[in-house]
């Protein structure tokens, strides 16, 4: 009967502790990542990313330097959505995909304000005095915007990801813009 | 007695009838209703009858391992070029069969010269959408002048 008795609780802690956890890992962007409406959620920044890439690659503009790799930096981007945004989230992703394609560099030791990414190298950069006046061949600004609307219990968000790279000239050279529309419903109990 | 017996027989057939015509014609309303919200309508579409610009195209090679996406999302062609930088670039041609709104995801993976998968940030699944007898091109550029190969995955949405 004791035996009885504890295999029937050693089952029950086992299905138990089983049961307890609902988290699990899953692909970064994938089918099975969770989609709000109200947010940009990670694989809106990928798609978005995706999408720039794809058309910055394409339009081959960073190929017409005299002397490939083009120097890229990084200029301003204006936040016109409801939530706080880490543009690195999709410039980031960006600047790797350019660096290992090889039609790009991007400049850490210069940013808006005379802020550096990358201080020590800004030093470094001082002493070696490499750069013989050539800071960045085009400099790449963007716009996040968030359009939301209602109709009834049905939600709609747009985030728009507008992106420019200008050259030495103050040209956009290149422009593309990327929009993400998500619409979901509200429950019909609850807050 | 006999006579109200029947009476009282066949007004209870009459009203029977009556009722089943209501219970058909409700279920016919409702049906038509139904049937009116799910179809939104398919695309129509006009095009030059001799395209002038020649298409690319190269023979693909086709695994489903989903046999409802495959019935549903057709592969019409697939057929590639250069940029002006020098990069592979794919597009494809897909096609909703059926007529209603459809939602799935796509990723394209690369592969340089030597069948080595060629990591990207820009290799990501991208969520699209169909509607009904819509077709879309899918377009991917290689993320470097090393990538030799692709590979299209699709998958059922379900967001």
């Amino acid at each position: 009967m004791n035996k009885y008795l504890v295999c029937v609780s050693l089952l029950a802690v086992a299905l138990l502790s089983g049961c307890g956890s609902s988290a699990k890992y899953v692909e970064t962007g994938s089918r099975r990542s969770v989609v709000t409406v109200g947010q940009i959620n990670i694989q809106d920044y990928n798609q978005a990313a995706e999408a720039m890439i794809n058309s910055l690659l394409a339009s081959g503009v960073l190929d017409r330097v005299p002397d490939p790799p083009a120097i890229l930096a990084i200029s301003r981007f204006v936040n016109n959505t409801s939530e706080q945004i880490d543009i690195d989230l999709l410039v980031k992703k960006i600047r790797v995909a350019l660096n290992k394609s090889g039609k790009a560099v991007t400049r850490t030791t210069w940013g808006l304000g005379d802020t550096a990414e990358d201080p020590l190298a800004k030093e470094l950069e001082a002493t070696a005095a490499t750069t013989a006046g050539r800071m960045a061949d085009f400099t790449l600004s963007g716009k996040f915007i968030e359009t939301t609307v209602h109709a009834g219990r049905t939600r709609q968000s747009t985030f728009s990801f507008q992106l420019s790279l200008s050259d030495a000239r103050g040209l956009a050279v290149w422009e593309d813009e990327k929009e993400i529309t998500k619409q979901g419903t509200r429950p019909s109990i609850g807050f | 007695m006999k006579n109200n017996f029947c009476c009282r027989l066949s007004d209870g057939i009459g009203g029977l009838n009556v009722i089943n015509h209501v219970k058909l014609l409700s279920m016919a309303l409702l049906a038509a209703g139904l049937l009116a919200g799910c179809h939104t309508g398919s695309v129509n579409t006009v095009e030059r009858a001799e395209p002038v610009a020649r298409r690319q195209l190269i023979v693909d090679k086709r695994i489903s391992h989903d046999p409802f996406l495959k019935q549903k999302l057709g592969i019409v062609a697939v057929n590639q070029a250069t940029t002006p930088a020098g990069l592979l670039q794919i597009q494809v041609e897909i096609l909703n069969r059926t007529s209603s709104y459809m939602r799935f995801n796509y990723q394209f993976e690369w592969f340089d010269a030597n069948g080595m998968r060629v990591s990207t940030p820009a290799s990501t699944w991208v969520t699209t959408q169909l509607e009904g007898g819509e077709s879309k091109f899918l377009t991917g550029v290689a993320p470097t002048p090393a990538c030799q190969d692709f590979r299209l995955k699709l998958i059922k949405s379900i967001n």
